[in-house]
């Protein structure tokens, strides 16, 4: 019975964050306009654009075939995935045989996948660009993450994304400095995974046509467009609840599910505005000079990890 | 009919076949089919033995006297032994029906001797796995290079001879080394049997130094870095059906004699055989996909993933051996179990992709995936099933690949929970050396389908290539279903393995699996559900679906423009992404791993005199240690016979003189 409504919370949670990822990107436009003395769209805008979207006939290129066609669902569905089986809404993983780090990482390099093939697939220059650097953002990053989140995970016995969260909820992290260093890494290489400036590198707007985006059109594009607005609130998702699981629901009650809910969102909107602070003051990175930088959050989580065995 | 007589009767059924196949030489299509056919219900047969011994946790032994005093004609069909022989099987069911309709390519080049030696080298596999006996392992191990070296030699041009020459080289140089240290174990217990072996109480530095000649003895025929290249020059030579039991199978009874030799025989009771085996494991794994990554060449991209993925399995067997070292049996069992797992998985995997690369080459005529391009449009259940062994090599959950990364991930983290500090430091750290490999094999693996499938068609033949015949569908369909199989069906495959993995360590077996969560010993470390995450995938699907049903956008019709957008400019064919432009990155940021060497040449006229206009660059990605092998073996192998030339004088008294005292040295050994 209680696994059952937990599944229940997972499909909650992918609801909620599929319907909430077109405002957070929204707002991410207007603070963005108003950084740049602009009055800007709205935050509802984004809803209008997808609705505008989905009613669009679509225009494909002879060369695109079948992973082309195939990719915006399965950017949605592996978001939605990730979405419900990460401690969100909860200080534990609603799916728990879905929400192992491991997993959970590897549903991320699934939407890589996809997304770098059907870049290749549709025949453009721009979108082939980007599905290198689609590929090559996951080399650099991947690392990083599976330490920073191996580092908790080891301190807290458990590489269940939802048991790591519990432990640090319940201040059981055995090392302090070595936690706090992990939040960092996993922090970096999260805001890396979505793609902002400085890091706006695989659907450059103004360098590559929006990359993997560039051949999409009509209600593939809304679904794309949807999907990378996903990923990006999954991601950081994953980040609050697993670091900064505080306020979340630890019993199974609608009240404090409600709560949960609430302080996540505003959670989201305060990562939000940091974030937009760090995009808006920075120009973008040359692309072969990234490594440089990515290796700076290999440093921190490597640190993280000597820190742990330091027990500090 | 007992396991033992169907292990027989599919043994005796495959050198059937071969000699059949060579007496039918006159006639290409009966060889092929009575070849093809026999080695299918061969293989057949050797499936259902395997698979009862691994169900039943037990095997049967044989033992007769044989013609040889010294050695007597041992088998033992314990469960790993099942585990090889059921990789084996599987994979070659699948390229013997393959070679129904695929060896139409090569008609008219001596189809009978390649039906001989093939079945022969099944044979020879089967017999190298369940051999217990260091005698009759070594005869059948030579049989196997002998008969795979003729198939790498099949084509006769000068590259396959080359790759033949370096392949016996490399793999008889270090077949010494497995004589040697049968020599050793014999001297120490005076007889070859592997029960003997294992009864042998042998002291410490002994021990270790059999454990080094048979790691690198058997590690040069699994392709472990740095004996590996040999590997991605032989294994694409031989015709393909061929290279996926060679990428596929062979590999693997390397891999099977450092499990049997440093566990099951020598106890793996020091520590740092264990992180000796990681360690190459890790650099295998990540050099091999590095090197797979700079490679056009379908087939050898496929076969350097083979470095990489024998890596990840070291990575296995040495956790599993750090376990049995410092005595954690949950440890020992997760990592042997990871390690098994993806045996299986492998061959499974790889023999798909190179069936498909064989299926590529079929249609197209070019091994170049420079000139492929949009075949997933006229070849679109090729496509299809290489997708999948695409996503399951690339861990993309919930296929095959990802449930055995995931268990390999998993006994790292027990070793990073490990009571000494060596285990806490190391297993975190190579658990990021296989995420690296990971994500570099996603890059791999999604330039190789986009530039062979996806796109538009860059040449001549891949505009014409048309659908491959039915019977080379079935053989890859069948993996490709086995792939998702041994994703999705992991809750039933690893209690099976965990229990193989007791029988080699003689103990309980560790629980694995409860309805449908794996777990790696223990609930609390981790569980996973593949069945799960399919089933929740598939009915998420549903999501986007109604979401772009819901809205106008789905009743109007796409509209197909012939090209891609070009900002404006006309669409040339030349505008789309190529294999070395799609790896400039990694090529750019792990520059010290790789060594770029451009050759130019100019093409069409030039402009100005001094500035060429357009140039063909071909950047041949040369790993670094092929340069260095190849030092040793064009300076150093003459500057030896050099200096062993004064040995041969050519006077015969001399020589008379050499073979006593080689007597001389033999008796006092035997004698002493």
């Amino acid at each position: 019975m209680q696994g059952a409504v937990l599944f229940g919370v997972g499909v909650f949670q992918a609801i909620l964050l599929l319907l909430a990822a077109p405002l957070y990107s929204g707002i991410s436009r207007v603070i963005r306009a108003k950084f740049h003395s602009r009055r800007g769209p709205g935050i509802w805008q984004d809803y209008r654009d997808l609705l505008k979207l989905l009613n669009r006939r679509e225009v494909i290129p002879a060369a695109a075939g079948l992973a082309f066609r195939a990719t915006p669902y399965v950017v949605v569905v592996a978001m939605l995935v990730v979405a419900m089986a990460i401690p969100a809404v909860m200080v534990r993983s609603p799916v728990a045989p879905m929400g192992d780090l491991i997993t959970v990482i590897f549903m991320f390099a699934m939407a890589r996948f996809f997304t770098a093939l059907a870049s290749i697939d549709c025949g453009s220059m721009f979108a082939g660009v980007a599905a290198s650097r689609e590929t090559t953002m996951g080399v650099l990053n991947e690392p990083i993450m599976i330490l920073a989140l191996f580092t908790v995970a080891l301190m807290s016995g458990s590489t269940s994304l939802g048991n790591i969260a519990a432990a640090i909820h319940a201040g059981r992290m055995p090392a302090y400095a070595a936690t706090l260093m992990a939040m960092l890494a996993f922090g970096f290489a999260v805001f890396v995974e979505m793609g902002k400036l400085p890091f706006d590198l695989v659907e450059a707007e103004q360098e590559l046509q929006e990359g993997p985006l560039t051949e999409y059109s009509g209600r593939s594009l809304a679904l794309m467009k949807w999907g990378v607005a996903l990923k990006q609130l999954v991601a950081l998702t994953l980040f609050i609840g697993v670091f900064i699981p505080f306020g979340a629901a630890v019993a199974l009650s609608p009240v404090a599910l409600g709560l949960g809910v609430l302080i996540l969102l505003i959670k989201l909107l305060f990562a939000f505005i940091a974030i937009a602070f760090v995009e808006n003051t920075m120009a973008r990175n040359q692309f072969l000079d990234v490594s440089r930088i990515t290796f700076m959050g290999a440093g921190a989580a490597l640190l993280a990890f000597a820190l742990s065995l330091a027990r500090v | 009919m007992p396991v033992l007589a169907l292990l027989e009767t599919s043994v005796a059924l495959y050198t059937i076949g071969g000699a059949g196949s060579l007496l039918l030489w006159r006639s290409d299509a009966a060889a092929t089919l009575f070849a093809g056919v026999t080695s299918i219900v061969a293989a057949i047969l050797g499936t259902a033995a395997s698979a009862q011994v691994l169900i039943d946790g037990t095997g049967p032994s044989f033992a007769a006297a044989g013609p040889i005093p010294f050695a007597s004609f041992l088998l033992r069909f314990d469960p790993l032994a099942a585990l090889l022989v059921l990789v084996i099987s599987l994979v070659t069911l699948a390229a013997s029906l393959y070679s129904l309709s695929y060896l139409r390519e090569y008609a008219g080049k001596g189809i009978g001797v390649m039906g001989l030696c093939f079945n022969l080298f099944v044979a020879s596999m089967v017999m190298v796995a369940v051999a217990d006996n260091g005698f009759y392992f070594l005869l059948f191990w030579e049989l196997m290079t002998l008969t795979s070296y003729f198939l790498v030699i099949f084509d006769q041009d000068n590259k396959a001879v080359a790759a033949g020459f370096l392949y016996f080289f490399i793999t008889q140089s270090f077949s010494m080394l497995l004589m040697t240290a049968f020599l050793l174990l014999f001297i120490h217990t005076g007889s070859l049997d592997f029960s003997s072996f294992r009864a042998a109480n042998l002291p410490p530095w002994l021990g270790s130094v059999i454990f080094l000649l048979t790691f690198f003895g058997f590690g040069a025929k699994a392709g472990m870095v740095p004996l590996h290249i040999w590997l991605p020059r032989a294994h694409p030579a031989a015709p393909s059906h061929a290279s996926a039991l060679m990428s596929g199978v062979m590999v693997k009874l390397g891999i099977y004699g450092i499990i049997r030799f440093a566990i099951e025989i020598l106890g793996a009771s020091a520590v740092w055989w264990a992180w000796t085996v990681v360690a190459f494991g890790a650099v295998s794994a990540v050099l091999g996909v590095l090197y797979a990554l700079g490679e056009t060449d379908i087939k050898r991209l496929l076969a350097y993933s083979s470095v990489e993925n024998v890596g990840i399995i070291l990575m296995g067997v040495g956790v599993g051996m750090a376990g049995i070292a410092t005595g954690s049996p949950v440890l020992a069992a997760i990592g042997l179990l990871a390690a098994f797992y993806h045996t299986l998985n492998h061959a499974v995997f790889k023999g798909l992709l190179f069936l498909g690369a064989g299926a590529l080459t079929f249609a197209t005529s070019t091994r170049d995936m420079a000139r492929m391009g949009g075949l997933a449009r006229r070849m679109s259940w090729t496509a299809s099933f290489f997708l999948i062994g695409a996503l399951s090599i690339a861990a993309i959950p919930p296929l095959a690949g990802f449930v055995s990364e995931w268990l390999t991930y998993q006994a790292f983290f027990a070793t990073g929970m490990g009571p000494d500090f060596t285990s806490r430091l190391f297993g975190p750290l190579a658990a990021v050396m296989l995420g690296l490999t990971g994500a570099l094999a996603v890059m791999c693996f999604v330039k190789a389908w986009g530039l062979m499938f996806g796109g538009a068609a860059r040449s001549e033949a891949a505009a014409s290539a048309a659908e491959v015949p039915v019977t080379m569908l079935v053989g890859m369909g069948g993996l490709a279903v086995l792939c998702m199989a041994l994703g999705l069906g992991a809750p039933v495959v690893a209690p099976v393995l965990s229990r193989a993995v007791a029988a080699l360590r003689k103990s309980g077996a560790v629980e694995v699996a409860d309805g449908t969560v794996i777990f790696p010993g223990d609930v609390h470390q981790a569980v996973l559900s593949t069945p799960l995450v399919a089933v929740v995938m598939v009915c998420l699907v549903a999501v986007p679906v109604a979401i772009a049903a819901m809205h106008r956008g789905r009743r109007l019709a796409p509209r197909i423009v012939p090209e891609a957008w070009a900002c404006g400019y006309d669409h040339d064919a030349r505008m789309t992404v190529s294999a070395s432009g799609f790896v400039e990155p990694p090529d750019v940021m792990f520059r010290g791993l790789y060594r770029l060497r451009a050759m130019q040449g100019p093409v069409g006229d030039t402009l100005d005199g001094s500035v060429i206009v357009s140039t063909e660059a071909a950047g041949i990605v040369e790993p670094l240690w092929n340069r260095m092998a190849m030092w040793v073996a064009t300076r150093g192998v003459p500057f030896i016979g050099q200096q062993l030339q004064v040995m041969e004088g050519g006077n015969l008294r001399v020589y008379c003189l050499y073979i006593l005292a080689a007597l001389a040295v033999m008796l006092i050994c035997v004698v002493g």
